[in-house]
């Protein structure tokens, strides 16, 4: 199995200064943008990405085209990039920042171009400092050139990009929480409906936001097409997609490849496998994706392969654990994270996961009961009626439901690793 | 105690970059961060006064991100993950090295204000667990043992500038991915170093 | 919005508006679904979850909040399923897990949601073994105010009311998730003219108000449904007693009028009605002293006089606290004194206490405006006194206007209140220190967008007793001739509408005192009122009343009028009379009474009808009843009268619309400038206030407003200075207010240690340095 480097291309093969003006122009860099200045007219555009196929890589998988199609008309029009990548597991859109930021700059001149915008925004995690200042010095050497600001090369578009750094809450990447947080309000979701970003985004006004990986593939997409790009991977899943490979695995990192091959394959190959060891359990997309087994390798990285085994491929976030590992700790970290990270809008959320990490901490620790295995699925059912993946939900969001993802996970094909934890049942004979 | 001329200035102009004043809170706590190690009862009363909302909504938003401390931090903030790639690889042993070293327990600082010591979810460096954060310059594939060699070298050199590439260099192991280019750029405090906010410093 | 949709709920068709929120359309077809955080006055933000429902999606059934949830066509909606119930129950355990289940000792045991939808949808047992979070017990958040964090369910009803509706937002959530907490600022406490509200709107007992603290249980209060009378606004309300105390009074939720809110002074000055200093038995002044007497002594005393005197020129005094019906029977008694034997018929004898009244906008050529005029127009003028300090909930009602985008014109210098929400501020480039008009108005550009052709709603009225009719004039012509127009007097006391209903022609302490120049200074009555104190007159009607024979003053205090008085008969007052009001709509409404008459009190019409029967007068009225149909009966409009049959029907709960004919007659002050512009602020020193103990310090601060050039022109430098004028000084603080033009200095009329000034005199002001300055008085 090889990668196939489309967005990462021009990182691999200049590793010195991939990140500069000067090397991203030398290797074709700003020519698809410019192409689309001088000729294109924004239908065209819009097709192009609609051709293409791709869909969202922030972990929803929304069709691009579809989303922009649903842009509704104003004079004020924001783009905000979503780089608060905070999924555990997740580090993909950190090497598009750190390593290729006029790849994503010139997506976003491409995508405002097609979307009549004159101001975008930035939204980067506080935690990546050094993504930001990459990002932050090559606008400033747009800037220099005319590639941003009035009349960009030479022609009749205007357009603003503001870098604005998150402050440590995970539940900023979700987009209208991150609206809030770029209005500077409490990171808080809001209500779907009425405030769909398109419609009512950013000041109210009607708002595209993207991952950093969506509006990076812009550029490929349009120096190619958009036929060009559905030809790679599989249907329902073109293109590429980089994917981030961690825990028990001998050669982590950022892999980009086409979809459609299997787990397996990918730790085998470009993973160089585990250390001498069998996985347990993997998480295919992500903290918030429901987990599938170590004899479960076959498994197709698909968005839609994925789906059907119930669960999904998210933000493309895959984490090796093999049979070493104590999968109540294991769950236990992620329901700590998902606690820790609840807005605390919502009732369910705010008390539901807590107490789960309570229970679970109580059960790691040899203090659990008989009734903690019935009592953690219901209050993990209290959240997420049904227990089914794509969750239902008496929340808000999805982050209250994805905490009990984990919890469901063990109970279902790992459960004896809890019973043992609990007192034994005492038979009075 | 109002802020000096210079941070107004900053304020005034980090402000200028949004289309509305209240955009500009996240940034402004943040340069309040800078020069206070914590937000301040003072630098809300001068937030709220420069983007025209109450205190206490300054205090609400304030309070919901974990990147605003509370309460005064040291000069090397040490944020330890303990997200579940790191969770995995034994973080809780690096974890318990830089608490016995600095005699910390969490979100706690040292009588010096030198050290603060926080367990973190996830920075992102998942490909190189277990990882640290100094003043958000990221360290990864450290071990226990690394992580003391670190802290000591902080106690030691007391640098002005915290580097990613230079902490990585010394102290770290296996990466998320390949760095590749080299970078003098860090922070000067316990909040990201980021030039707009004038927070980072390149290190001659 | 308007369109009727058909949509299912639980198998049943029911219709609603296009756009209504699920849980409001339910509701109005007695579908009742549990919920917190949603209040109809609020937008909502279906934190709680309680309110649940499953509709079908195209992708199956959903768990959604009805209380964000439009109705439309063909939507089906469950709100029994077996899935609907578990989540129902799910959410009540969840909140209860953190929640100190101490309702023994909680004010809202007995009326609590939280208690109440647990016993109906909540689980049997908590399985909950973890601690409890964990808070500071009741921490006061303002004077009248205490917040217990662990009762709260952080249902976001207190920092919405705060930030939509008052638009104070001082009380907000700190930290996130499982840590998120209700709190004020540190040294900033929630300072609000309405903070009352969120005691009333929490659904737990996490806000709880200092006046009802521990005093009873829900179960044993009596209630009837009232009318305020703190503002000419009728705001409509509740009140609760208990053993024959107003304990506590509620904001009801009229449509029309105030929505459900209160200002705190409606809410709770109510603490005087059981007051020590209350006024119970009649009080005769003989020699220097006064002394108890009963009721036929004090009848037989005043007919005495009347007849010693032998055809005595009788005044009446009245204040803005009677009843319609009381102002009827003054009116007749009054009458009854003029045409018979005593007066000439032409000459008026009725006095209102009130020198912001003028003869305002009542003839045929102009519109009366209704409250939801404000929501329906397209631009609200005002120029009046401050509506934020004197018509408290008109300010939320300009609010909600001007938040749903009605655009708002503010005349200075009164209601800097405004400003913020105002599209035009005219200030001191409009409006001269005098409060004339320096432009004309056809030469603004700004106003003649925001008002020309438009469907305007104005409020009027004088900002300062000594603001000239003329300059109102100017504005309500002009407004007349270029937009479509409705109009609110702007008088802002009580039932000053009712006085100026129901007396037919009524004067004002102008013309008391020019009048008082040529009368035989025989008999003054003073109803309600309180002139010498509150009056710019005050210290000629001081000098006029101790010259005069006899007065007779009807009130629930002894206070700086009834001093003079040489017979004081002790009234009824609010919760212990029963009568109607009529609000600066003209909207007639009921107020009820719930209190027994205290001591030895009489309703105001009772003692004027002994009064008229023992002089031989044919006045009889054996019941409050009987003049309310009396005088209901002369309303223009036939098929609406507000009668108390009428007013008591469910579809009349409202209040009733209707009109007379008013007739004013009252000239301007004749004085130019004001040095100091005294204004009423919400609080002071009026006899209720200061012997309600829960908010009787309020109104305690001394302070001035004026503007940085005035300031330095005085050259003061700190917060702190000594106001002089003439022979009398006051320690006052210093606000800054940058709209009040220069040399304009604002000072609150109704406070203590303020009475001694003069508005139309010169005064000085200097910086106070050392604590020696503060001892001059
Ligand atoms: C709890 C939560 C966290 C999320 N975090 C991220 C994130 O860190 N980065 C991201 O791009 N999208 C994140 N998303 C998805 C965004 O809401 C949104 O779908 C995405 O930014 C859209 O961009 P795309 O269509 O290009 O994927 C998150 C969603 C949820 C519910
Ligand atoms: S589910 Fe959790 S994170 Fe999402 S809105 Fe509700 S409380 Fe906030
Ligand atoms: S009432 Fe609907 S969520 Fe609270």
């Amino acid at each position: 199995m090889k990668e196939t480097l489309l967005l990462t291309k021009h990182m691999r093969e200049n590793p010195e200064d991939s990140h500069s003006l000067k090397s991203y122009e030398k290797n074709g860099g700003y020519e698809s943008v410019k192409k689309v200045l001088k000729s294109g007219t924004p239908e065209e555009v819009l097709q192009e990405i609609k051709d293409s196929n791709i869909r969202g890589r922030g972990g929803a998988g929304f069709p691009t085209g579809v989303k922009w199609g649903f842009l509704a008309e104003d004079e004020e029009r924001y783009l905000v990039i979503n780089g608060d990548e905070s999924e555990p597991g997740t580090f993909k859109d950190r090497i598009l920042l750190e390593r290729d930021p006029h790849q994503l700059i010139e997506g976003m001149i491409i995508t405002c171009f097609a979307a009549n915008i004159s101001k975008a925004f930035i939204y980067i995690r506080g935690e990546y400092a050094k993504p930001a200042r990459r990002v932050q010095s090559a606008i400033e050497e747009a800037y220099e050139k005319g590639y941003l600001g009035k009349n960009i090369f030479g022609s009749s578009m205007n357009l603003d990009i503001v870098v604005h750094l998150g402050a440590g809450a995970y539940i900023c990447g979700e987009e209208t929480a991150l609206l809030n947080s770029l209005e500077g309000r409490r990171g808080e979701p809001r209500l779907k409906p009425p405030f769909f970003p398109a419609v009512k985004g950013l000041y109210n006004k009607p708002t595209l936001v993207n991952n950093v990986e969506t509006i990076s593939s812009v550029p490929w997409i349009m120096s190619n097409s958009g036929k060009d790009y559905s030809s790679l991977g599989v249907e329902g899943s073109t293109g590429t997609r980089i994917f981030s490979l961690s825990g028990h695995i001998n050669n982590p990192g950022n892999y980009e490849i086409e979809m459609g091959s299997s787990f397996g394959e990918f730790v085998d190959t470009l993973g160089k496998g585990v250390k001498n060891k069998a996985i347990k359990a993997y998480i295919p997309g992500g903290a918030s994706a429901p987990w599938l087994r170590g004899d479960q390798l076959d498994v197709k990285m698909t968005i839609d392969d994925v789906a059907n085994e119930g669960s999904m491929l998210g933000s493309g976030a895959v984490v090796m654990m093999d049979e070493d590992t104590n999968l109540v700790l294991a769950a236990k970290s992620l329901v700590s994270f998902f606690a820790h990270e609840s807005c605390g809008q919502c009732t369910p959320c705010r008390e539901g996961t807590t107490w789960l990490e309570n229970i679970l901490e109580r059960v790691a620790s040899g203090r659990g009961r008989l009734s903690d295995i019935d009592l953690l699925l219901d209050v993990c059912d209290n959240i997420s009626p049904g227990l089914t993946w794509p969750p239902k939900m008496t929340t808000i969001c999805p982050l209250g439901p994805s905490a009990t993802a984990s919890i469901v996970s063990l109970m279902k094909d790992f459960r004896s690793e809890v019973e043992v934890l609990l007192p034994k049942k005492v038979v009075i004979g | 105690m109002s802020w000096e001329t210079e941070r107004l200035e900053k304020a005034k102009q980090i402000i200028e970059m949004y289309p509305q004043k209240r955009s500009a809170l996240g940034p402004l706590l943040y340069l309040a961060q800078d020069k206070d190690g914590y937000i301040s009862n003072e630098s809300i009363v001068e937030i709220s006064g420069l983007i025209g909302i109450t205190e206490v909504q300054v205090q609400s938003v304030a309070s919901f991100y974990s990147m605003y401390k509370q309460e005064p931090t040291g000069k090397f903030l040490l944020s330890v993950c303990k997200s579940i790639s790191c969770e995995i690889s034994n973080s809780s042993d690096v974890i318990n090295s830089v608490k016995n070293f600095t005699g910390l327990s969490n979100n706690e600082t040292d009588d010096e204000n030198f050290f603060t010591y926080e367990s973190v979810e996830c920075i992102g460096a998942c490909g190189g667990a277990p990882a640290i954060q100094v003043n958000y310059e990221t360290v990864e594939g450290l071990t226990p043992d690394k992580a003391v060699d670190l802290c000591k070298w902080l106690k030691e050199e007391e640098p002005e500038i915290v580097v990613a590439d230079e902490l990585q260099d010394k102290f770290g192991g296996v990466k998320s991915f390949d760095w590749a280019i080299a970078d003098n750029n860090g922070a000067t405090s316990p909040v990201p170093g980021f030039q707009t906010y004038d927070t980072s410093k390149e290190k001659k | 919005m308007n369109e009727k949709v058909t949509f299912t709920v639980d198998g049943k068709q029911l219709e609603g508006k296009q756009g209504q929120l699920l849980i409001e359309a339910c509701e109005d077809s007695g579908i009742h679904i549990p919920r917190f955080c949603w209040h109809k006055r609020l937008d909502p933000v279906g934190m709680c979850r309680m309110c649940l429902v499953e509709i079908d999606t195209p992708r199956g059934k959903a768990l959604v909040p009805s209380c964000t949830t439009q109705v439309s066509e063909e939507l089906i909606v469950e709100t029994e399923s077996d899935t609907v119930k578990k989540a129902q129950e799910g959410v009540l355990e969840f909140l209860l897990i953190n929640h100190p289940l101490d309702c023994p000792i909680c004010d809202k045991a007995g009326e609590c949601p939280l208690q109440d939808q647990t016993m109906a949808y909540g689980p049997g047992e908590s399985r909950f073994i973890e601690e409890k979070r964990h808070f500071e017990k009741p921490i006061p958040v303002s004077d009248i105010v205490l917040l217990d964090r662990e009762r709260c369910i952080l249902c976001a009803r207190c920092t919405r009311f705060s930030d939509e509706i008052s638009g104070d937002p001082l009380i907000e959530f700190i930290q996130r998730g499982n840590k998120t907490q209700v709190n004020t600022f540190p040294d900033e406490p929630f300072k609000s003219y309405f903070s009352g509200n969120t005691v009333q709107i929490c659904p737990v007992g996490a806000l709880t108000a200092t006046s009802y603290r521990f005093k009873a249980r829900p179960w044993d209060l009596k209630k009837v449904s009232s009318t305020c009378n703190c503002c000419s606004l009728g705001c409509s309300v509740e009140l609760n007693v208990s053993q024959n105390k107003m304990l506590r009074i509620l904001g009801e939720d009229n449509e029309f009028t105030n929505q459900g809110w209160l200002s705190d002074k409606g809410r709770y000055n109510f603490e005087y009605l059981h007051s020590e200093n209350r006024l119970l038995n009649i009080h005769s002044r003989e020699n220097e002293d006064y002394q108890t007497i009963n009721i036929s002594d004090a009848i037989e005393k005043i007919k005495d006089k009347i007849k010693d005197l032998d055809n005595p020129e009788i005044k009446f005094i009245v204040g803005a606290n009677s009843t319609n019906e009381e102002y009827f029977a003054i009116n007749k008694f009054a009458n009854s004194l003029n045409r018979n034997e005593f007066l000439s018929k032409d000459k008026s004898n009725v006095y209102f206490a009130d020198d912001h009244i003028h003869n305002g906008y009542f003839s045929e050529e102009y519109t009366n405006a209704t409250f939801e005029d404000l929501d329906n127009s397209d631009a609200i003028v005002v120029w009046a006194e401050d509506i934020k300090d004197n018509l408290p909930v008109l300010f939320l009602r300009i609010k909600k206007a001007v938040k749903n985008g009605v655009k708002l014109v503010v005349f200075g210098h009164t209601n800097t209140a405004l400003e913020s929400l105002a599209d035009l501020y005219l200030g001191a480039e409009i409006v001269s220190n005098n409060f004339e008009l320096k432009t004309s108005l056809s030469n603004i550009q700004e106003l003649k967008n925001i008002i020309d052709s438009k469907k305007v709603t104005t409020i009027i009225g004088k900002s300062t007793p000594l603001q000239k009719k003329d300059s109102l004039d100017t504005l309500i012509n002009h407004l007349q001739k270029v937009s479509d127009l409705k109009i609110f007097n702007c008088f802002s006391k009580a039932n000053t509408f009712g006085a100026i209903q129901h007396i037919d022609q009524i004067k004002g302490l102008n013309e008391f005192c020019t009048e008082y120049e040529n009368s035989n200074k025989n008999i003054v009555f003073t109803i309600g009122a309180n002139p010498v104190n509150s009056s710019f007159f005050g210290s000629k009607i001081k000098d006029i009343l101790e010259d005069t024979d006899y007065v007779i003053s009807l009130d629930i205090f002894k206070n700086e009028t009834t001093e003079l008085a040489d017979l004081i008969l002790p009234t009824t007052a609010f919760g212990e009379k029963e009568g109607t009001i009529t609000n600066m709509e003209m909207r007639v409404m009921k107020q009820n009474k719930i209190l027994p008459d205290p001591g030895s009190t009489l309703s105001e019409w009772e003692y004027l009808i002994m009064i008229a029967q023992s002089l031989g007068k044919d006045i009889n009225y054996d019941s409050v009843n009987e003049l309310n149909s009396e005088l209901a009966s002369q309303f223009t409009k036939t098929e609406a009268l507000p009668t108390f049959d009428n007013l008591n029907k469910p579809s009349n709960l409202f209040g009733i619309l209707n009109q007379k004919e008013i007739n004013l007659n009252i000239k301007d002050i004749d004085q130019d400038s004001p040095s100091l512009l005294m204004v009423k602020r919400l609080y002071g020193d009026s006899s209720t206030q200061i012997n309600s103990p829960s908010i009787s310090m309020l109104g305690s601060e001394r302070f001035i407003e004026l503007s940085e050039f005035t300031l330095d022109k005085y050259g003061i430098e700190s917060n702190v200075a000594t106001l002089t004028q003439g022979s009398s000084s006051i320690f006052v603080n210093i606000k800054l207010n940058n709209l009040l033009p220069d040399n304009l200095v604002l000072a609150p009329i109704n406070r203590r240690g303020f009475e001694k000034l003069d508005s139309t005199k010169d005064f000085d002001l200097k910086e106070t340095k050392n604590m020696k300055d503060l001892s001059v008085n």
